[in-house]
């Protein structure tokens, strides 16, 4: 089919039509791809604290210690963190159908305000008050209490 | 302003003298939103910290910027390590007055609320309508307000500046409970 002078000439015009083709390929295939990855990157998931690692694994009453010395400094050290901490149950309550553990070694003042994740409903159920127990979670910082999100029971 | 914010709060805390006028809740929502063409944004906090004085009027708001909770990861990176620096400014504080405090009811509800809103290092006063809800053993306080980004120092990229709106509002509940020691 393609012999001859003009069989030539039509591969030649067919090569043309095949490279610009693959160019127009390539350049579609990058803009998926980017779309793709900055679909992903924009709806990267929170970090999942049952799946991580705790970056500090200490006592309530030595978390509320190092905030109550040093504010600054504790906070630059511990929040945006996971963490994982060790305490008693002083009060176990819901908000908006989520647990919410108080931890509390004997600090007139301050506590461990743990804001519980959904999934975390029917092991808190089983709490009492007084309990030790290991909570993680991600530490935002301290007010009059150190608070804790997204918090998960550590057995 | 920093002492004065402290004194408030310490006078609210400390003074047992009418602690049965105090009352607290350490379990506040404030929640912002934020609408424009390309995205609506919202974040909520459920960890706010407001004490106020029933006989005088005085209400002291702290809350963790890094409470706020978004439903995209990276929008919440992006609130707390580019536009509020939450590593330098951790928390917003509030200090005002409720007016007229005493003359609220079961039917006269609303009343002005006023005082100094400090977030990202910057001051600014906000005055705006709250309601009030009281029953024997709980003060409710909700209410908005709209806040101008640009008040708060607070750069937007140019890139993004079709997301994120000039002006973002602020809704507030506020249930406080008698303040116990």
């Amino acid at each position: 089919m393609l012999g001859g002078p003009r069989g030539l000439e039509q591969l030649k015009k067919y090569k043309l039509k095949g490279n610009s083709f693959k160019i127009i390929a390539l350049f579609f295939l990058a803009v998926v791809l980017g779309l793709l990855v900055s679909v992903y990157y924009y709806n990267k998931p929170h970090v999942d604290v049952e799946k991580s690692e705790a970056a500090y694994v200490l006592t309530a009453q030595s978390l509320i210690d190092e905030y109550q010395k040093d504010e600054a400094v504790t906070d630059k050290k511990y929040s945006e963190h996971v963490i994982l901490v060790k305490g008693n149950i002083l009060e176990i309550s819901t908000l908006k159908g989520n647990g919410v553990i108080t931890l509390n070694d004997g600090d007139p003042e301050s506590s461990i305000i743990c804001h519980m994740l959904p999934s975390q409903n029917a092991k808190t159920l089983t709490l009492k008050k007084g309990q030790s127990i290991n909570i993680k979670g991600i530490c935002t910082g301290y007010l009059l209490d150190v608070i804790m999100v997204r918090c998960t029971i550590v057995e | 302003m920093k002492g004065f914010y402290f004194a408030v709060l310490c006078s609210l805390l400390v003074t047992g003298l009418r602690a049965q006028d105090k009352y607290i809740t350490k379990e506040g929502y404030v929640s912002f939103f934020s609408h424009s063409i390309v995205e609506d944004i919202k974040a909520d906090n459920d960890q706010v910290l407001s004490i106020m004085d029933t006989s005088s009027g005085e209400i002291a708001i702290q809350l963790l910027m890094r409470s706020f909770m978004f439903e995209k990861a990276l929008m919440q990176e992006h609130f707390n390590e580019n536009y509020v620096e939450s590593y330098k400014y951790p928390k917003a504080t509030f200090s005002g007055e409720i007016m007229n405090l005493g003359e609220i009811d079961d039917q006269n509800t609303e009343t002005e609320i006023v005082g100094v809103l400090k977030l990202h290092g910057e001051e600014k006063e906000i005055s705006t309508i709250v309601n009030i809800q009281k029953t024997s053993n709980e003060i409710v306080l909700t209410g908005d307000f709209k806040v101008d980004v640009a008040d708060f120092n607070i750069k937007i990229p140019s890139i993004v500046a079709n997301n994120i709106a000039k002006t973002i509002k602020v809704s507030f509940k506020l249930h406080h409970k008698p303040y116990s020691q």
